[in-house]
């Protein structure tokens, strides 16, 4: 079989090749290229040097994070509970299938929901609080990216906790340890790649969710993800869209450093 | 104590999940509103049904759609499943790995970044925007997830099976077409099924490299909703929900077949057996 | 030998710096059941893959019928194969697995049908064939293992521990089984194990094997009976191995005393070793035994009693016996002349073989 493979896996490095480290390399290429095309380091000096980029990075991070912890404060006693009922596959078919629906057909329904005279400013008006200004505010922009990210995390959470020994448990409240000793000094720890692996797969695409801050942030919140967005295809300005980029992938591969070199730490012990 | 635990728990799972639901049934339910709004609920009606099939620009960028996801998943799983053999039989730990974290480097990628770098790529070398970037695009981005769906089933493949088909007699091309495809064939199934998905819910990509002639579905969606509410999308919702819904029962249905067949011909078999 | 099938030829396997396999010589003969026995990571599996084909070797020539076979590639060898996880294919039925190779090989469906059949037969599993393999025992499992290897007729069966994974019954009914399967078929049957027991019970000629070398071949008696060094002593059944020194032809001195043996050919005072097997040893009174020990533990094994004991010097001694005994007494064991076998430090096989003929020759001039 050994002969063959160098034939074989043609298609698969020339897609190495061409989609993942070429748009890689492109990328960083490009950043170094003014909207007047010349070559240099401006683009970064603007970066880095401009309040405006700065701020904007820390506020997307700064959502990124509040969507992440909301999205993981939620996700994980619902991973755990779903996990103890009978029939938890179909359950969990049943957190995935929102999943199926597009992302933009559940941001459009917010738009409703939240509208001035939509359902949760009806109940505002019920309970006697009178109708607020819920559409393109940062809330509402938390909360649907949130709702978006719910099942991306409860997903690994949930696998996490399956794959846990039933009998650990036991060995736990055979030595004696309370539930809630169980939970935290067992349950918890070895379920933790899980939560690594659902905070990686929440918090990275939370920093780029840009038709949400469109459709539904209207625009008060930018996040890098909006700023690429805006470069590329409203001002055209390719090379500050790459820088950004650039700097979006460098915070990615950090994120990916960490949680990676935790998990490492966390098998010595 | 337990009772009270037991309803707690549930109580919390009935209150994510109207969470999970409540936004999407608010959207399937206006569909029938015979207003034009999803806040006042005035009557049943079909008409946004009738405006959404009366409506050939909609309906050519559903087929567009599903054409490119259609291709787009049958490439991407063809070219992933040779990748993932090729992971597989490479030795070396370190090109092992380096194989692998390049595989995934579009799987953790920011869609904002695939689609910026894509862009830049197309433009580089001159290639037109339109539908064959769209779905180079596609098959490119969903080239990892089938790999990832199908290494775990090959690394499960246990050596010695190879080693017994070759024992007993297979060419090269018979101990992948008779052995090894057989038994990674359900990794390759949930990898077409994935890719499928992945190629149909994309939008941020699409949006990128998808030019002014050619619109797959999310982006026609997008500036829909950046116009305001239009009860036709809402109408579009509910039948793709209909069709994710069958999309997964077939699935189910495909990945329940074999066992089940399995299970009929023992059931004769038995019959035959007992007098 | 008139009809060797299988000859190895300095046959050497390496992976970088690590040798697992060095020089291996052997030959096998057509329609004998052979077993290689050693433990884990002695080898005994690389030997399996290079005659199967499924490895290299660094070095030597692999033989089969005179023709040399390293580069025959393993799906071109009339050499079949018996895995230890059966590696039965889980998405084929019982009578798709056992006539894969026949339909590789484009036989006609009815001949296809009768061979199955057969070799169903001959594994006690007929009106099996449209069996699921997960709805099969593993002792189901093993038989259609060995019925989709013999179904192409090899000239030899390799079987790589096929019986590690059923229980200790079963392991012993299928034994027998093998060996009779093996005597019916007429072909060479090459056994790796690491049960001595096994070995013992099913083969005609054993390789004992240790660190990537065959340390001794031979029947299962000769090779039980006079093991060339203490590895082979300790590994095949139990044994009393105890230093002493070979006094003259014939007379061998442990534990302070000297006794007669059997053995010759030594040099004069050579130091040696002296193994006596807990079997040949008779439990009997201080003043009739020819040592004298203490009683340690005592454990009831079924037939016989295994009783723990040590001498004045601090030996200790293993007795198997059908009486038993009391902890802390004092008793006396009892051996005959033949029952010492006496082991040169670093004798190989092949010197031992030369000074046994010499010797042994000697005795018959006398006579």
């Amino acid at each position: 079989m050994k002969k063959y493979s160098a034939f074989y896996g043609v298609p698969y490095i020339i897609w190495l090749i061409l989609f993942v480290i070429a748009p890689l390399v492109l990328i960083a290429y490009q950043s170094f290229f003014t909207i007047g095309g010349q070559m240099s380091w401006a683009n970064y000096q603007t970066y880095f040097h401009s309040g405006t980029y700065l701020r904007m990075t820390l506020n997307s991070i700064w959502y990124a994070f509040v969507i992440t912890l909301l999205t993981l404060v939620i996700s994980y006693p619902t991973a755990y509970i779903l996990n103890q009922t009978r029939h938890k596959q179909l359950w969990l078919l049943l957190i995935i299938l929102p999943t199926w629906i597009n992302l933009l057909l559940k941001a459009y329904a917010f738009i409703g929901i939240f509208s001035q005279n939509g359902a949760i400013n009806h109940f505002l008006r019920f309970i006697g609080i009178g109708p607020q200004q819920l559409l393109f505010t940062n809330t509402s922009f938390v909360l649907v990216a949130a709702y978006i990210e719910i099942p991306f995390m409860i997903l690994p959470i949930f696998n996490a906790i399956a794959e846990l020994n039933p009998s650990l448990i036991n060995a736990s409240r055979d030595l004696g340890a309370t539930n809630w000793q169980t939970f935290s000094k067992v349950i918890f720890p070895l379920t933790l790649n899980g939560v690594k692996t659902g905070i990686q797969t929440v918090f990275i695409p939370s920093l780029s969710l840009f038709m949400l801050t469109r459709l539904i942030g209207g625009n008060k919140v930018i996040t890098l993800g909006t700023a690429i967005e805006q470069h590329f295809l409203v001002t055209q300005n390719w090379g500050m869209g790459s820088t950004i980029g650039v700097v979006l992938i460098l915070a990615m591969v950090l994120i990916m450093f960490v949680t990676g070199e935790r998990r490492k730490r966390g098998g010595d012990k | 104590m337990k009772m009270h635990g037991w309803h707690w728990r549930h109580l919390y799972l009935i209150f994510v999940f109207a969470l999970l639901y409540a936004p999407i049934f608010y959207l399937l339910f206006y569909s029938f509103n015979q207003g034009t709004t999803m806040t006042h609920f005035i009557g049943f009606s079909w008409r946004h049904y009738a405006e959404l099939f009366a409506d050939t620009r909609m309906i050519q960028i559903v087929l567009d759609t599903l054409l490119i996801a259609l291709l787009a998943s049958l490439l991407a799983t063809i070219i992933g499943t040779l990748g993932a053999l090729v992971i597989y039989q490479v030795k070396r730990i370190w090109l092992k790995n380096s194989l692998l974290s390049l595989n995934n480097i579009l799987m953790v990628s920011p869609d904002v970044i695939i689609g910026a770098s894509f862009l830049i790529f197309f433009t580089f070398f001159g290639f037109k925007l339109g539908f064959n970037s769209v779905l180079l695009s596609h098959i490119a981005f969903s080239i990892p997830i089938v790999v990832l769906m199908i290494l775990p089933r090959l690394n499960e493949m246990r050596q010695s099976l190879v080693d017994a088909a070759m024992d007993l007699g297979a060419t090269n091309w018979q101990v992948l077409s008779r052995v090894v495809f057989p038994f990674i064939s359900p990794g390759i199934l949930a990898g077409y099924f994935m890719a499928f998905t992945y190629s149909l819910d994309d939008f941020a990509v699409t949006f990128f490299v998808t030019g002014n002639g050619f619109e797959t579905l999310s982006v026609e969606i997008y500036a829909r909703a950046r116009q305001g509410i239009s009860l036709e999308v809402n109408a579009l919702s509910t039948l793709m929900f209909l069709f994710a819904l069958i999309l997964i029962a077939g699935y189910y249905l495909l990945t329940r077949y074999t066992t089940t067949k399995r299970r009929q011909r023992r059931y004769q078999l038995e019959a035959k057996i007992k007098p | 030998m008139a009809n060797t099938i299988i000859k190895f030829n300095g046959v050497e396997k390496r992976y970088g710096d690590t040798v697992s396999l060095k020089k291996i010589d052997f030959e096998l003969e057509q329609g004998k059941f052979y077993t290689l026995l050693g433990p884990s990571g002695c080898g005994k599996t690389t030997i399996l893959r290079i005659l199967a084909g499924f490895t290299d070797a660094s070095a030597g020539t692999v033989t089969f019928k005179g023709k040399r076979i390293n580069d025959l590639p393993a799906n071109q060898r009339k050499i079949n194969t018996v895995f230890q996880d059966y590696a039965l294919f889980p998405h084929l039925n019982v009578y798709d697995n056992v006539a894969f190779g026949l339909v590789l090989k484009k036989t006609t469906k009815t001949v296809i049908k009768q061979k199955v059949s057969e070799a169903l037969r001959l594994v006690r599993l007929s009106g099996y064939a449209e069996r699921e393999i997960n709805e099969l025992s593993g002792g189901q499992q093993q038989r259609v293992a060995i019925a989709r290897a013999i179904v192409n007729e090899p000239e030899v069966l390799l079987l790589d521990e096929p019986l590690s994974a059923l229980d200790a019954k079963l392991r012993t009914a299928m034994q027998v089984e093998l060996r009779q399967l093996q005597q019916r078929l007429g072909i060479t049957f090459l056994f790796v194990t690491h049960d001595q027991g096994e070995a013992l019970a099913m083969s005609d000629e054993i390789f004992v094997m240790n660190n990537g070398e065959i340390l001794q071949q031979g029947s299962p008696v000769a090779i039980y009976d006079e093991p060339i060094n203490h590895f082979v002593a300790n590994f095949i059944g139990e044994s009393n191995i105890v230093k002493g020194k070979m006094v003259a032809d014939h007379q061998v001195e442990f534990v302070h005393q000297c006794f007669e043996c059997v053995d010759a050919g030594m040099r004069p005072n050579e130091p040696v070793e002296v193994v006596l097997r807990p079997e040949d040893l008779d439990l009997t009174s201080v003043d009739q035994g020819n040592l004298v020990v203490t009683v340690d533990t005592q454990v009831f094994r079924g037939s016989i009693y295994g009783i723990m004991s040590h001498d004045h010097a601090g030996n200790h001694w293993l007795i198997h016996s059908v009486h038993q005994s009391t902890v802390g007494r004092q008793v006396g064991i009892y051996f005959e002349p033949e029952d010492i076998h006496v082991m040169r430090y670093g004798e190989s096989e092949a010197e031992f073989d030369a000074r046994l003929e010499q010797y042994e020759g000697e005795a018959d001039e006398k006579i």
